[in-house]
């Protein structure tokens, strides 16, 4: 431990601290500029600069990169550090008058009247005042060294290598995060490719998914973190108290064994940038509805508030039903819970902008659950148009200077029976619930079978609508067809219960027509492993041999006919009893 | 048969660049014309350090020292003196107002007074044959150290001798190696500091040129003392002999095993690199100089911590100047003792200086420290040349200060004549800005300006701060943006639009850019312009309050008149300067006086230069 | 070239002695060959070579050799003027090669200036 005098004050560091360090410690305040907690001190500034005393005098040093010796005496705020740091402030006031940090620290170091104009002067807010940061921390955190200085003297600049789009550049942004003055700008796009005034989604590389998020744990997204572009920053692992951050994790996969499944994968939404008329993707303040509940969140980018692109409150909104859903071209049916949100979506909108004009766009207005109806009357009763009719398509506005930026929604209202254009700020579109993408690819693994509309079968639609024709398999939720949270959560009860008594049961009751194959036969080909459409045969590797899982197998004879050393038998459809029945048939006069 | 006669012919770079090349080239013919080839060598040595009177040459055992060879004085060189023995009077040196030259070397006031260590075998060997330099007890201290001492007795001795950095800084070398022994890492690095960016310095040149073996053999012994395992001479690009010689003398002792492995069966392994400058003034700094040589952008750096700590890729680094280690082996040959003696109490040893501006006998001498302004310009430099007033010395180039004439009896050394520290030294620091103020002479690296009345001292510290400003590396905001203003101020003066605010503004400025500076270069750049404040704070007032050039070099401060009488009397009112006036400012007839029209004049000064009656008046 | 030893730089350092000394002007004993037209005519250049002869093969390294113009005394060249460090300059007249050798071994090296041959000790004050 060292000991060393600041400001009077006698105080014990430990060896390495800098006089920056134990004044934050001790609480005095020293003004900085150039200095960041994450980089190595640099000194380029001078800022910082505080008094020691030597043997015969006294000596100016920056405190942010000089290391405390032991007896040191140090002194921040004398005559002569207050001097040399207003006349140091001064000079930067001659080159860059109107940088906000810049006058922030004139006013902190007591400079009224800059006296000097630099030849080199530039006026804007957000000049460079070559502070250094940016290059320090492209190369020391993220170890990318995109951007490095030019000349030498008053023409010191920061470029890129020979001026042109650094090739090393990551795109990590951590540049423009420690800019003091903004002049280093990160423009990222968000995966539609616009740039976002605000995002709608996560916008860091480490985050957690939403404030309400379960499990409310950060991830990485390998995508943008920069540890995995150049191997270098990991400061959220510097940071971590709990030493909970690991970048080696890698998917698991694992193998358990199971009696019953139950296969609850979701849904997806509907592109709708697809269609094409309706402008998403191209034209601004154009949004789906998961975009709309992302805004209207109390966690969300916007606070909850609705918000134009430009951070206005919109004066009109248009929210367009059936997007995808109920149309020859795209599905055929019904999304289910579209209407009752675009309902919520126009009621919340008249609540949060009151003066905004709402507009629904509907083909039947779905109201069929517990208190839907009555919600839809209210929501009539607010205000909110609604407008019986597809919309043809979204085009922008902008006959006259007022329209200009504001969206025209050209649609047919068949209770007037008139076309109409209605100028809207925003458009929200009620895209539809669709099966997921790997739909197929789990129907197989599964041996599960599909409507036509692609959401997995279940065993009856009216009598038994949380199993499949698997025993064992069960379906719940928007997999097997779009629903809401109440339905949802109904199927999901039944599907858990059903498995419960089971397993509860203790026993499983087969059917007595089934498969089983003679392992003295079997020769190990595997054929009818392949064939069985209930995935019921199992191979086992160390005896060579298939063997048919009882619990599964219907008995559906697949294999029977299959075997090519006849090693299946079906119970009773035996060649014997077969034989005998027929026997028996033709035996009676 | 051994040679009677060497014909020592100065090659350094002034002379060679006067054709002295040709000079030796005329010689070895002439000689072989008339068959004296095996009687008479003809050397070429480096730099004698007479610059003003090139091209040199020396014959020997005679010593008899001619100045301003050519090639056609050579068969009448030969014919008179080697041959019937009678030294040729018209070649010989002769100091102004003398009655008669003086041919021996030994004789000339501008080499006797000089007493030479680390130049000691300047214009006596040849600086590309190794021989030469082992003829002269070279690599003897080498053998010594490795012999006859510890490398602890050896930096003992450094440090007893009281050798200091002769780069500037003047920080004690014995110290400065005892920090590199001592600090951990593996393996440790010497460098030798060959960048001279100072205009006009050419020490460390003329040390590379004449005699590059005793920066290795210095080396040497340092690397033995230190426990270093590789050198590196970092040399200024813009030096291309002297970068010749030093690989050539390195070439030459590798050959020999003096470099390499088990030097001497000694044990010691040290080899040396050379890398060149990239034309950076900031490159002597040594820690702009490590990144250099690292390959990286030339920026110094904040220490601590320091080159002896962590310096060439992080490991423990001993930075010396070219004429430090030349001073080294002549130490450990002769002993502390010996050294200590030259010199002063707190500065041992001598100097090498480059002596230029205006004086006589501008060259490069070395003399004892202690040694005073008045015997260094007068004797030695032979006065001012046209009888003018001597003014003031600018030392140390844009890092130094000046001493003034009133000053001239001082004795030279590293600490201010009043006893206060003041130039950098680690043990002690700059003081408080009273004494900064109080800055006397400093010798910096070498660079001895000699300045008359004609000089502006104004526009002497301008010339230097623009040096420096465009020298900057541009990295903290004192140095990159304060001697700019600075510049910009002083330029306002000599154009004669500075105010008292200005002066205040220069002299707080100069203040902060010299305490808060990141490097050296920041911290030394507003030396020339304190030291010219606190002495010729006239000046500046003139400049400013009269608008007058006391020196009328400020032009745009002149004013230009014509006396009627001169005119009229002497030039017939020939009416040149009114024909070349580019302001057509001059009026006048023939045979009439000729007057200057003020309001036109722009003072560019023709007139002064084409009147051949020196009619025009300049005040 | 093979790598030094210590010896080999005392060796180098003695090889070129002669060379080292007659650089800085220093050595224990100085010759005058006299060259004038004069000097040249009487065979004052064989005298020149048998001198530089002698030097060579007694292996002397501390004598330096120079020439002058006539010295004034024509009818008696080919002259040399030895001096020795210390001592007064003796002028030796009417020279063959011979007499060179044999003032080499008295004067040069032995010390005893050789009377018989000589003119002069001590000369008029030259330049």
């Amino acid at each position: 431990m060292i000991s060393l005098t600041i400001n009077g004050t006698r105080t014990e560091v430990r060896e390495g601290t800098t006089i920056l360090q134990a004044a934050r410690f001790l609480e005095i305040p020293i003004p900085t500029l150039c200095y960041h907690p994450w980089l190595k001190p640099f000194g380029a500034c001078r800022i910082c600069t505080v008094q020691v005393q030597r043997p015969r005098g006294y000596e100016l040093v920056t405190a942010c990169n000089t290391p405390c010796e032991e007896g040191m005496v140090i002194q921040t705020d004398t005559d002569h550090v207050r001097q040399a740091r207003r006349v140091v402030v001064e000079l930067m006031m001659a080159r860059w008058p109107n940088v906000p940090i810049v006058q922030k620290l004139a006013a902190e170091v007591g400079l009224e009247k800059p006296r000097f104009i630099s030849e080199m002067r530039d006026e804007a807010p957000d000049a460079c005042i070559l502070c250094l940061r940016c290059v320090r921390i492209c190369e020391e955190v993220v170890g990318a060294c995109a951007i490095g200085y030019e000349d030498r003297g008053i023409k010191r600049k920061v470029v890129t290598p020979f001026h042109e789009e650094s090739e090393a550049c990551v795109a990590c942004g951590a540049c423009a995060h420690v800019c003091p003055t903004g002049h280093m700008k990160f423009e990222p796009e968000d995966y539609r490719g616009k740039p976002p005034e605000f995002l709608l989604g996560p916008n860091t590389a480490i985050h957690v998914m939403t404030p309400q998020a379960v499990p409310k744990v950060p991830r990485i997204d390998r995508e943008s973190c920069i540890h995995f572009k150049t191997n270098g920053c990991q400061k959220c692992v510097e940071v971590c108290e709990a030493k909970a951050v690991n970048h080696e994790m890698t998917d698991q996969e694992l193998e358990i064994e199971v009696g019953q499944i139950l296969v609850a994968t979701g849904y997806d939404l509907f592109d709708a940038s697809v269609m094409a008329q309706y402008g998403y993707g191209r034209l601004d303040n154009i949004y789906t509805a998961l975009d709309i509940e992302r805004m209207l969140n109390a966690t969300g980018p916007t606070g909850g508030q609705i918000r134009l692109k430009n951070g206005q409150p919109p004066r009109a909104v248009g929210i367009i039903h059936c997007v995808g859903s109920r149309d020859e071209n795209y599905h055929r049916y019904c999304s289910r819970v579209c209407c009752m949100y675009a309902l919520k979506f126009a009621h919340l909108i008249k609540e949060r902008c009151p003066e905004a004009e709402v507009y629904n766009f509907y083909i039947d207005m779905r109201a069929f659950g517990k208190g839907y109806e009555e919600f839809y009357s209210r929501v009539l009763h607010e205000g909110v148009n609604v407008i019986r009719g597809k919309v043809a398509e979204v085009v922008q506005a902008g006959w006259s200077k007022q329209e200009e930026g504001t969206l025209l929604i050209r649609c047919e209202d068949t209770l007037i029976g008139k076309l109409r254009e209605i100028p809207v700020d925003m458009v929200i579109l009620c895209n539809a619930i669709e099966p997921r993408r790997d739909a197929e690819r789990v129907a197989r693994l599964f041996g599960l079978s599909r409507s036509p509309d692609g959401f997995f079968l279940e065993r009856h639609p009216k009598l038994d609508p949380v199993a499949t024709s698997s025993d064992g398999l069960f379906v719940a939720g928007c997999a097997q067809g779009p629903k809401d949270i109440p339905d949802t959560v109904a199927q999901a009860s039944a599907a858990a219960a059903r498995m419960l008594a089971t397993i509860a049961k203790g026993v499983v009751e087969m059917d007595p027509v089934r498969a089983e194959i003679n392992e003295e036969y079997c020769s190990g080909c595997r054929v009818c492993n392949a064939l069985c459409p209930y995935e019921a045969i199992e191979y086992l590797e160390d005896k060579n041999v298939s063997r048919v899982n009882s619990a599964l197998c219907k008995g559906c004879g697949t294999c029977v006919a299959a075997c090519p050393a006849g090693a299946i038998t079906g119970y009773g459809f035996s060649d014997l009893q077969l034989h005998a029945e027929l026997e028996g048939l033709l035996a009676v006069r | 048969m051994p040679y009677r006669v060497h014909c020592m012919v100065c090659a350094g770079t002034g002379c060679v660049s006067n054709r002295s090349l040709e000079v030796r080239d005329a010689l070895e013919n002439e000689i072989r014309k008339r068959g004296l080839q095996d009687e008479i060598q003809i050397v070429t040595t480096g730099c004698n350090g007479f610059c003003a009177v090139g091209p040199l040459m020396v014959v020997q055992p005679d010593g008899i020292f001619y100045q301003q060879v050519s090639a056609k004085d050579v068969p009448l060189l030969v014919e008179e003196h080697f041959i019937k023995g009678r030294p040729v009077q018209k070649l010989l040196y002769k100091p102004p107002e003398a009655a008669a030259p003086i041919p021996k070397m030994s004789d000339i006031p501008f080499f006797k007074h000089q007493r030479l260590i680390a130049l000691r075998n300047r214009g006596l060997i040849d600086p590309e044959k190794i021989e030469d330099y082992i003829a002269r007890d070279g690599y003897q201290a080498l053998v010594k150290a490795l012999t006859e001492m510890t490398p602890e007795q050896i930096i003992e001795v450094i440090t007893k001798s009281g050798l200091r950095g002769r780069g500037g800084a003047g920080f004690p070398t014995g110290v400065k190696w005892q920090k590199v022994r001592q600090a951990k890492g593996e393996p440790k690095y010497i460098i030798c500091n060959g960048d001279e960016g100072d205009p006009g310095a050419f020490m460390d040149r003329s040390i590379f040129e004449s005699d590059p073996h005793s920066v290795i053999e210095g080396m040497l012994i340092g690397a033995r003392a230190i426990g270093a395992r590789y050198g590196v001479v970092y040399i200024r690009n813009e030096y291309p002999l002297a970068l010749e010689r030093i690989q050539i003398a390195i070439q030459q002792a590798r050959e020999y095993g003096l470099l390499g492995e088990n030097i001497l069966d000694s044990g010691l392994d040290f080899d040396i690199s050379v890398t060149r400058g990239a034309g950076a003034f900031v490159c002597g700094e040594e820690t702009a100089l490590i990144a250099s040589v690292e390959g990286r952008l030339g920026d110094p750096r904040a220490r601590p911590p320091y080159p002896a700590e962590y310096g060439l890729w992080g490991k423990p680094t001993c930075i010396n100047n070219v004429e430090t280690w030349a001073n080294v082996p002549p130490i450990i040959l002769h002993g502390w003792e010996w050294y200590s003696q030259i010199g002063t109490e707190r500065s041992k040893g001598t100097k090498v200086f480059s002596l230029v501006g205006k004086v006589r006998n501008t060259g490069l001498v070395e003399v004892p420290m202690g040694i005073t302004l008045r015997q260094l310009i007068y004797d030695i430099g032979g006065g001012i040349p046209g009888d003018k007033k001597f003014k003031a010395v600018q030392t140390g180039g844009p890092s130094g200060g000046c001493i003034p004439a009133g000053m001239m009896d001082q004795p030279i050394e590293y600490i201010a004549p009043d006893g206060k520290r003041e130039a950098r030294d680690y043990l002690d620091l700059p003081i408080d800005y009273e004494s900064l103020t109080d800055v006397g002479s400093m010798m910096g690296s070498g660079g001895l300006v000699v300045m008359d009345e004609d000089t502006c001292m104004v526009d002497v510290a301008r010339y230097f701060l623009a040096f420096t400003q465009d020298e900057s590396c541009g990295a903290c905001t004192p140095c990159r943006e304060g001697t700019k203003l600075m510049l910009d101020i002083l330029n306002r003066i000599v154009d004669g639009h500075g105010t008292m605010d200005d002066l205040r503004a220069l002299e707080e400025i100069a203040w902060v850019v010299k305490q808060t500076s990141l490097c050296g270069l920041g911290k030394t750049a507003p030396n020339p312009v304190l030291t010219t404040l606190k002495y010729f704070r006239d000046e500046y007032l003139a400049h400013i309050e009269a608008h007058k050039c006391p020196a009328h070099v400020c032009r745009a401060l002149n004013t230009y008149r014509i006396d009627p009488v001169i005119c009229v009397e002497r030039g017939h009112g020939c009416g040149v300067c009114r024909r070349e006036c580019p302001e057509k400012a001059i009026f006048g007839e023939k045979n009439q006086p000729h007057r200057i029209d003020q309001t036109l004049c722009k003072k560019c000064g023709v007139c002064v230069e084409v009147c051949h009656f020196n009619a025009v008046i300049v005040e | 070239m093979p790598k030094l030893k210590i010896e080999d730089l005392a060796r180098i350092r003695e090889q070129a002695r002669r060379a080292t000394l007659l650089r800085e002007g220093a050595g224990r004993v100085k010759i005058t060959v006299h060259l004038g037209t004069c000097g040249i005519a009487a065979g004052g250049r064989n005298i020149m070579t048998a001198v530089l002869r002698e030097i060579e093969e007694r292996n002397l390294h501390d004598v330096l050799v120079t020439t002058s113009g006539c010295a004034g005394l024509c009818s008696r060249e080919p002259m040399m003027t030895v001096e020795v460090l210390g001592q007064p300059p003796v002028k030796y007249v009417d020279l063959t090669e011979g007499k060179v050798k044999e003032i080499f071994a008295e004067h040069i090296v032995g010390g005893k200036i050789a009377d018989r041959y000589a003119l002069a000790v001590g000369s008029e004050r030259v330049m």
